[in-house]
């Protein structure tokens, strides 16, 4: 006696291509745009590159941006795991105790809109401008309140009915928070994951900014920017952006592995 | 009644503290319900038929009087999972299959995997939802939701059915055709479990009940307990029965006569 309805089995290629196709339109657009407005206005290279002058120096040394870019991920990287993890561990001690979510999540909420990165020159005093310490300490700062703030509001999502569901079959604690909080949480915890990837890799470059190894994007890009080199400053920023786009892209397909009922939403 | 009722209301109050001043939920209630019983609660609006219920599952406590059920406390026999709730809205799990999601039960009480997986599926059969058991809630409709609550309910064959206003939300054709699957799922359980039915539909109540309990307004007590006396099983023709309608308007002037 069942309504005949079709399940969600939509033409996969065809619906990821529909997902991403203003998108796409939209950075040719922008780039195109770009490109021409240099050229018509024949901006002096110092100022502004064009995209296509942006790529050829990439080109020019690809392996080497590319490896000063891998020290700075594994910066944000450090951090945005140390940040997000502690973050988490966090949460649950707050639902666990509510008393010290009373005290701390309001904060972390201020904190969570606060420049955070301002901390940099700071860190770098403390845990010394070179050392990977101070980079890695910005972004887990960075990370660690909006993980916070988004995982305890996930934790503490479940309706009164869906905990009295729980109760009524006389689940222990334990069940109650591994089968109903944590999956309810995991759609905020990817929501924080996926902010915090892109915020990870602005913080742990701007964190080069005062100081670090030579051989670091943020270092990089404020020597060359300094010498009016701004093709390779502007050819570091793209490998940055190319470094917190696939962070992105990963915790996305991990997030569609997990939780693959929300696929369709 | 002669036999042992397994639920037991001696007396029961029910205040609920409020910000304008307590608000009495239930005034004195005392009611006996024998095993095997279907029950329909009815009464207007915010007379305490949901308060009941959930006096009944352990899920609020009494203010003054005692509750028993299977001589027991309430809550120890929610300890003794004796109870399969189904609330009004379906409360499905969004990231479980509408098969784990009947399983959910069985599960939190240790049975082994394949044992849970294929009761769940032969529940889900019985609602009309095996093809469904490896759906996520949001792709069925509500009606098609509710019935995985009842199979979740019923999973773990549980002695007493609390159900409030489960049907609430449904059309009127869908509803009729799940008051049937309901009852004959009831009628071939073995033992049958105890219903207590919370409903707003008079033709529903009479439909389904063996005693159709109404309450009335706040503060709820018992205002008439109504026998109903049509044969069973059940089945469209009910409906259309003389005695259907004498039952129909016993429970409406009953309802009536307590707003004048
Ligand atoms: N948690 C609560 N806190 C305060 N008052 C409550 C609470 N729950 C119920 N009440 C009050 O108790 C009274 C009975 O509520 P209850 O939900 O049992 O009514 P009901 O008969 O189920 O109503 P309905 O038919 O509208 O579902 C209502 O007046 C309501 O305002
Ligand atoms: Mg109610």
């Amino acid at each position: 006696m069942t309504i005949p309805q079709p399940l969600d089995q939509p033409g996969r290629r065809a619906d990821w291509w529909r997902a991403i196709w203003p998108a796409v339109l939209t950075f040719t657009l922008g780039i195109g745009l770009w490109e021409g407005v240099v050229g018509f206005f024949a901006l002096p290279l110092y100022l502004l590159p064009a995209p296509s002058q942006i790529l050829l120096t990439f080109l020019a040394q690809p392996g080497y941006l590319l490896s000063i870019g891998a020290v700075t991920f594994g910066n944000a990287f450090a951090g945005c795991v140390l940040g997000c993890g502690l973050g988490v561990l966090t949460a649950i001690i707050c639902v666990r105790w509510p008393i010290i979510a009373e005290g701390l999540v309001p904060l972390a909420v201020a904190a969570s809109a606060v420049p955070i990165i301002a901390l940099s020159p700071l860190m770098s005093l403390w845990l010394g401008s070179i050392s990977p310490a101070s980079k890695i300490a910005v972004v887990a700062v960075m990370t660690f309140f909006p993980t916070l703030v988004s995982v305890y509001k996930g934790l503490i999502s479940p309706r009164a009915d869906a905990l009295q569901l729980m109760h009524s079959y006389a689940a222990a604690q334990r069940a109650i928070f591994l089968k109903l909080r944590v999956p309810a949480a995991l759609p905020f915890f990817f929501n924080a994951l996926r902010v915090c990837t892109t915020l990870s890799m602005i913080g742990a470059v701007v964190a080069e900014f005062f100081g670090g190894p030579q051989n670091a994007l943020g270092v990089y890009i404020k020597s060359q920017a300094g010498v009016l080199r701004t093709r390779e400053a502007w050819s570091a920023i793209l490998v940055a952006c190319l470094y917190g786009l696939a962070f992105y892209v990963v915790v996305v397909l991990i997030e569609r592995v997990v939780m693959p009922w929300n696929k369709h939403r | 009644m002669s036999i042992v009722p397994i639920i037991e209301f001696d007396r029961v109050s029910k205040i609920y503290p409020s910000g304008s001043g307590p608000i009495t939920a239930l005034h004195e209630v005392s009611l006996r319900i024998a095993a095997g019983e279907f029950i329909a609660l009815i009464g207007p609006s915010g007379c305490g038929k949901t308060t009941l219920m959930r006096l009944i599952g352990d899920l609020e406590q009494p203010s003054a009087g005692t509750v028993r059920v299977k001589a027991k406390s309430p809550d120890q026999a929610r300890r003794d999972r004796d109870y399969g709730i189904v609330f009004q809205s379906p409360v499905l799990y969004a990231w479980r299959t509408i098969c784990k999601n009947v399983e959910l039960p069985l599960e939190l009480m240790g049975y082994p995997r394949q044992q849970r997986h294929e009761r769940a599926m032969s529940l889900l059969r019985l609602v009309g939802l095996g093809d469904f058991s490896q759906a996520y809630p949001h792709q069925l409709s509500g009606g098609m939701q509710q019935r995985a609550a009842i199979a979740r309910a019923l999973s773990f064959a549980p002695s007493i059915l609390l159900m409030d206003e489960p049907f609430g939300a449904l059309d009127e054709i869908t509803r009729e055709r799940l008051q049937l699957e309901l009852l004959s799922i009831w009628a071939e359980s073995d033992p049958r479990p105890t219903v207590i039915f919370v409903t707003h539909s008079i033709p529903e109540a009479v439909f389904l009940a063996d005693r159709v309990v109404v309450l009335s307004p706040r503060p709820g007590r018992v205002q008439r307990i109504i026998e109903v006396n049509l044969p069973r099983p059940r089945a469209f023709e009910t409906r259309e029965d003389p005695r259907f309608f004498t039952l129909l308007t016993e429970v409406r002037e009953c309802l009536r006569a307590m707003e004048g």
